[in-house]
């Protein structure tokens, strides 16, 4: 096994695992988390691409993709914080409303 | 980059091991910790894959900043951020729909062109071309990415104050006073 199918391995795998834990939690917490998981698997996959092709596009778009998953934690946690002003039980489909 | 293959091994081994503990760990702080060690595995990863501005902006950016703020957040949590515990049927249609997952993604890169390095590939992937790469091609995005952190503050800003609990007592109303009036001493 060469080291590029190594890593798209690697990729495919995280990116699932990041599937599961999705699926599987319904603390907000805990979603955001998997979702990251599967923000790094993508960003892996991109890196890769960059190094086989030879293309400095494909790291700076990777940059690129760091910075939108910086926003989106800042989002997804100020929405889990204010969904727990409410409420202690944590699970998302008790979530029915955006408005306080 | 066949010289590489064992640190790439652990990497990868690393990366995917503290996945799994993120998404299986019970407690929160410890996923958080587990997120920690992912995404440090990550940045070696992006550093033998010859990336070392993406290797240091992910340490900066995950390591630094979000995992921090995870952290920060899961301590906020009422109760550390316990969980209801996940059923077994959660547990396995999760499973499953990963494994489904899985073998699609291995479908279609077995299906995709053969990977390898080209030889010419490697030479210019320095921090001077990834420059030349977001200054260039990727100009707009990279503009866009300053109002896109900005409106990211002010909106967690925004949603925070408009869940600010309603205070439970009616503020007094102030007594009427009279408008001050304006005596000429004599």
């Amino acid at each position: 096994m060469s080291s590029e199918t190594l890593v798209l391995a690697t990729s495919a795998m995280l990116f699932a695992v990041g599937a599961a834990g999705a699926l599987l939690h319904r603390h907000p917490v805990a979603m955001l988390m998997a979702v990251e998981i599967m923000l790094n698997a993508a960003n892996l996959l991109i890196v890769l691409g960059a190094r086989v092709r030879g293309g400095a596009d494909a790291e700076a778009a990777a940059l690129i993709v760091l910075v939108l998953a910086a926003a989106e934690a800042v989002i997804g946690l100020a929405l889990a914080l204010a969904f727990f002003r409410r409420r202690t039980v944590p699970d998302v489909n008790e979530a029915a409303e955006i408005r306080g | 980059m066949s010289d590489l293959f064992a640190p790439l091994a652990v990497g990868c081994l690393v990366a995917v091991l503290s996945a799994l503990a993120v998404i299986l760990v019970r407690r929160p702080i410890y996923a958080a910790i587990a997120l920690l060690v992912h995404s440090l595995s990550l940045a070696a990863l992006f550093a033998l894959l010859a990336a070392p501005m993406v290797a240091v902006g992910q340490l900066i950016i995950y390591s630094g900043a979000i995992v921090v703020l995870f952290l920060f957040v899961v301590t906020l949590l009422p109760t550390g951020g316990r969980e209801l515990a996940p059923g077994s049927s959660r547990l396995v249609m999760a499973a499953v729909a990963a494994a489904a997952l899985l073998v699609a993604l291995f479908a279609s890169f077995a299906a995709s062109a053969p990977l390898a390095t080209a030889a010419s590939a490697v030479a210019d992937l320095g921090v001077a071309a990834v420059g030349r790469a977001l200054f260039g091609p990727l100009l707009v995005a990279f503009e866009l990415t300053a109002p896109l952190l900005l409106v990211a503050m002010v909106g967690a800003v925004v949603i925070w104050r408009r869940h600010e609990p309603r205070p439970r007592v009616a503020p007094k109303p102030q007594a009427a006073t009279e408008p001050r009036r304006l005596v000429m001493h004599q």
